[in-house]
């Protein structure tokens, strides 16, 4: 198990490194879909199965999808000739360096395990389902509601004007 | 698999910094969109790491939150970036600079 989490996680952050960087950008948005599969298989080793299959049906199946369509979409010809980065990648690249620095020395200090030794049961799917439907089904409803005014939102922006 | 648990987070940390460099160094917008996808998820990966830690399925619910607002949020963007093509070809965001002061 230890094994294969670390494969995941070492695939997954080459490919986040990788798609950051790569020049083409329908290359970098290969690589982002091999790092949402890895992802997705982390939250199956969480225990976090219906999210790991929302993983992969909503990110890697219609959001990134999406992305390449509107892609290919709009036709980048000097995409390849002009620089990657701006000029003040380094400063960037300090900045994502001090971050993950923080974070790194906060799971030192502070993150020890809770309830080593016993197994927890894990959330199964009747659990999230209860739970999204109980406790959480007035920001379930808002969900709902953001993506109808996300949807109206694309429509009006995208459409082309007639001028009458 | 609860000795993972600081694993998750500093892999989560780690991801959410490659999305930070990429939304700050990269010039193409579609690209800067991205790289708040992969942020996006790394923070959906800290919120089942903690679910699972302190085993409470309710992180899990918010990941789904989130990535219910990062497909409207990417709706919305690309169709922003589609507006925006169709008046100025060209997707980088150094083109861009009719608001500058």
């Amino acid at each position: 198990m230890t094994a294969v989490f670390y494969y995941m996680a070492t695939t997954s952050i080459a490919s986040a490194i990788l798609a950051v960087t790569r020049k083409n950008p329908v290359h970098s948005m290969l690589w982002v879909l091999a790092l949402f599969m890895h992802v997705a298989g982390i939250f199956l080793l969480l225990g976090a199965q219906f999210l790991a299959a929302v993983q992969v049906i909503v990110y890697a199946g219609a959001i990134l999808i999406f992305y390449l369509f509107v892609l290919m979409l709009l036709d980048l010809p000097d995409e390849e000739t002009r620089p990657r980065f701006g000029v003040h990648w380094p400063f960037a690249a300090a900045i994502g360096l001090s971050f993950a620095a923080l974070a790194w020395l906060a799971k030192v200090e502070t993150l020890d395990p809770i309830g080593v030794g016993e197994d927890p049961p894990l959330a199964s799917l009747s659990d999230v389902g209860t739970a999204l439907f109980r406790p959480f089904a007035l920001p379930f409803e808002i969900a709902g509601l953001v993506l109808l005014a996300a949807i109206v939102g694309a429509v009006v922006l995208a459409r082309r004007r007639v001028e009458s | 698999m609860s000795e993972h648990a600081g694993d998750v987070q500093a892999l989560s940390a780690i991801l959410f910094a490659i999305g930070v460099f990429g939304f700050l160094a990269r010039r193409n917008i579609i690209l800067m969109l991205v790289s708040v996808e992969i942020m996006l998820n790394a923070v959906n990966l800290s919120l089942a790491g903690f679910s699972q830690q302190l085993n409470n399925p309710s992180g899990q619910i918010l990941a789904l939150f989130v990535i219910a607002v990062a497909a409207a949020e990417a709706g919305i963007g690309l169709g922003l970036l589609i507006a925006l093509n169709r008046n100025k070809p060209g997707s980088g965001v150094t083109d861009l600079t009719k608001l500058k002061w």
